[in-house]
């Protein structure tokens, strides 16, 4: 069921009536939203729902016997415990995601130097989520040993927090502190949230429908086909795609805080207007941050501590290393690691400059727009991030190298036009950069409008979006490109 | 709770009435539009009040040319068929409105294994085409009830259009020419290097061959004079691709005009511009043709 499906509206109505039905009773509440992520995640993957009962169990156990052993002082038990649910969450991981991959990557080295070794693949089904709910129960038993927070003691609201059904298939990977203080408290009916939450799920629609899946038609064309095209139209789509990508990933973001909100939870923020920055620093701490901060707090700062005495070299073997995790989280893949990698490299100029710790922000004019050597910079972070997206695009390392040598070589033959979605597109990526041009240097700013119209401001966009997605949305239920991770 | 419930109404008028006003600005540039779909489906749906109509998908479009047809008859003729591997789901929709207008005297109808066979590539969403002109007729709103988007193209008169804008506002400057009464014509010559033959190895859909036999006795309740028909390719298939049209005409007295192995064109790429579609020097010949052959089907 995809989340901008009317399968899945009807399904959410059905949801808000009774839940708020039963507002005065926490425990009923709790329960019945718990049964509902059940249900959801078994209509995207039946077969997984037991894996992900299981997993909660195992994990809620786990949290409190790391806890009792820390009240008793018992340091090496807790630290025991949490390593085992470290392992079972990255045993789960490495077993659904990368298990055939590494069996695959080490029987083709031990050929290449002679010795003969085989791996039949097993056919491993992925479950849809897996890298987003297994971050969240490993984050719960690592807060609990750090010290973070206590124990969930009950299990429906510990159970709710990893299969919560707006951010179970693709995040944001949300920390245990804040959901579970949430979850503990009967969440009253409130319109003003109601309302905020259905502009973001609009809004959401709007770049997911309208921008995402309109630019697909055309990015898909090229890079599906791109021995049949010019370098001019791959380096166009290519362009595009980061745009594709910040519409797709970050429309499903804003649904799922949408959603979240209309239930009574607040969810951490996954997009911050990312290509508005300076740096590859700057870039990530904008561009799916759950992910990013997830792994800063438990990859990164460990790793920067225990390479501490190596100075700078430390800390860009930290960040490598964190990088590398970033791009192998997105799936099994040799491309997936030199996009980590890639990403990686561009932080060890800050590193020797001493950039990597300063906040660099973007210097306006009297006006209020940024200065033209701060534009000339962003849009060198977009086409370095261009770049690293082409290898993450790219099935393979083979066809990213085939795609590198026909832009190199072919450069005969015009730019592949598709003027219906182009201009569909771009139509509504004005909108887009519209609002985020706004949101980043002129929050403060509204369109003038006459006081009769201005009275209805917030009813008037709302039609509009909703018009907006009517007339320019692509309505055959794509799926969202993180669905796979 | 009030409040809320204000709110909702109020985005209720205010995205009814810019639905409204909208789809009417939209539905007022399709029917001026002079590119192919637009032209074909908004012409025929409105207009159209020609004695003779072809109807059909992209072989009939580009393969009968309604001024021979008029020079050689004497009766007003229309090319109705557009592009796009359209099936019957659509044909049928378009000939509940056209009837809803008004009773052409004869209908040609080129037959193609989508209208009668399960094909993967053309389903019900064809009819999807009609949204334009939902609430037509009866059988329009059927096939668009089967392509599963009448409800909503009901509640939103801009969903219709959905996707269309940039082809709507560029629309004049498509390029149809009216004068040629539907017909496309395509210019240049098949390049036969890597042709093969073009297989229709699907299962018959029972529920669309109930179509085709619908289409066929409401033309013959109206007393149009319906033929099928089927046009040459370039290479054939071995097969008996064209049963079932043959026997549904048997059945039903209707002439079946086959032209699908024609050696005056299979075989002869100089008449062809792609392994199915005559180009225009084909498309004429084959016109006179079939011309002579509807002097005696078709009673003037």
């Amino acid at each position: 069921m995809v989340v901008n499906s009317l399968a899945f509206l009807w399904f959410f109505l059905f949801v808000m009536v009774v839940y708020y039905l039963c507002q005065t009773k926490k425990e009923v509440q709790n329960v019945f939203l718990l049964g509902c992520s059940y249900w959801f995640y078994s209509q995207v993957d039946i077969k997984m729902t037991g894996l992900l009962v299981i997993l909660t169990l195992v994990f809620w156990l786990l949290g409190k016997g790391i806890y009792h052993y820390m009240e008793q002082e018992d340091g090496r038990k807790a630290s025991w415990l949490t390593t085992v649910g470290v392992t079972i969450g990255i045993g789960a991981l490495f077993y659904f995601k990368y298990l055939n991959f590494f069996a695959d990557s080490v029987a083709s080295f031990a050929s290449f130097l002679g010795f003969h070794m085989s791996w039949t693949a097993l056919h491993l089904v992925v479950p849809i989520g897996l890298s987003f709910f297994t971050f969240k129960l490993m984050s719960y038993v690592l807060d609990i040993h750090h010290g973070k927070i206590q124990p969930e003691g009950n299990i429906v609201s510990f159970a709710n927090y990893i299969a919560f059904f707006p951010t179970i298939l693709s995040g944001p990977i949300d920390r245990p502190k804040p959901f579970l203080a949430q979850a503990n408290v009967a969440r009253l009916f409130n319109p003003d949230q109601l309302m905020i939450g259905f502009r973001r799920v609009l809004w959401g629609m709007f770049l997911k429908m309208c921008i995402a899946d309109r630019l697909d038609i055309y990015v898909s064309a090229i890079w599906n086909n791109y021995e049949h095209h010019s370098a001019i139209s791959i380096l166009f789509a290519s362009l595009l795609y980061p745009l594709q990508m910040y519409a797709d990933f970050g429309g499903y973001s804003e649904m799922a805080i949408g959603v979240a909100l209309m239930l009574g939870f607040k969810v951490a923020e996954n997009f911050k207007r990312p290509f508005f920055v300076l740096d590859i620093a700057g870039y990530w701490s904008r561009w799916h941050m759950t992910l990013t901060s997830w792994l800063t707090d438990y990859v990164f700062l460990p790793l920067n501590i225990k390479f501490r005495e190596w100075g700078v070299y430390g800390t860009i073997t930290a960040i490598m290393l964190n990088m590398m995790f970033i791009g192998m989280w997105h799936g099994a893949n040799w491309t997936f690691f030199l996009f980590g990698i890639y990403h990686g490299l561009w932080y060890i100029p800050l590193m020797v400059g001493g950039g990597f710790f300063k906040k660099r922000k973007i210097k306006v004019n009297a006006h209020g727009w940024p200065k033209q050597e701060y534009v000339i910079k962003m849009i060198g972070i977009y086409l370095v991030v261009t770049f690293g997206l082409m290898l993450f695009h790219s099935a393979n390392i083979s066809e990213f190298w085939q795609i590198c040598e026909r832009v190199a070589t072919h450069w005969q033959g015009g730019l592949f036009t598709d003027m219906s979605s182009m201009v569909n597109a771009a139509i509504c990526l004005v909108a887009l950069i519209y609002v985020d041009i706004q949101e980043e240097w002129f929050p403060k700013y509204q369109l003038p409008l006459p006081r009769m119209i201005n009275r209805w401001r917030w009813e008037l966009t709302v039609a509009i979006e909703i018009v907006a997605i009517l007339l320019f949305g692509v309505f055959d239920n794509n799926q969202f490109i993180y669905f796979q991770f | 709770m009030k409040k809320l419930f204000i709110h909702i109404i109020i985005i209720a008028c205010l995205f009814f009435v810019m639905d409204r006003v909208l789809g009417l600005g939209l539905g007022y540039l399709y029917s001026i539009s002079n590119a192919t779909d637009e032209y074909k489906i908004s012409y025929t749906n409105e207009s159209t009040e020609d004695s003779l109509l072809f109807m059909g998908s992209s072989r009939c479009l580009h393969h009968y040319a309604p001024l021979v047809f008029e020079k050689e008859l004497g009766i007003s003729c229309f090319n109705a068929a557009d592009w796009g591997i359209k099936n019957i789901y659509f044909h049928y929709g378009t000939l509940g409105n056209i009837l809803s207008r008004y009773t052409p005297k004869a209908i040609v109808f080129e037959v193609h294994p989508c209208d009668f066979q399960e094909t993967p590539y053309s389903g019900k969403e064809r009819a999807g085409s009609l949204a334009p002109y939902c609430g037509m007729s009866k059988e329009c709103d059927e096939m668009l009830k089967r392509s599963g988007n009448y409800w909503p193209y009901q509640l939103s008169w801009v969903y219709r259009y959905t996707g269309n804008l940039p082809n709507l506002l560029a629309g004049k400057m498509g390029n149809m020419d009216r004068n040629l009464k539907g017909w496309k014509p395509l210019d240049g010559v098949l390049d036969t290097v890597g042709i093969k033959v073009e297989e229709y190895p699907f299962p018959i859909d029972q529920e669309r061959i109930d179509l085709l036999e619908r289409f066929i006795n409401d033309c013959k309740q109206k007393n149009i004079q319906l033929s099928l028909i089927v046009s040459p390719m370039y290479i054939c298939s071995k097969e008996d691709v064209y049963k079932v049209p043959r026997e549904l005409a048997a059945k039903y007295d209707v002439p079946f005009i086959d032209h699908y192995k024609d050696t005056t064109f299979t075989g002869h790429p100089e008449l062809f511009y792609d392994f199915g579609h005559l180009n225009r020097q084909g498309a004429l010949i084959y016109s006179k043709i079939v011309c002579e052959e509807l002097k005696m089907h078709i009673k003037r």
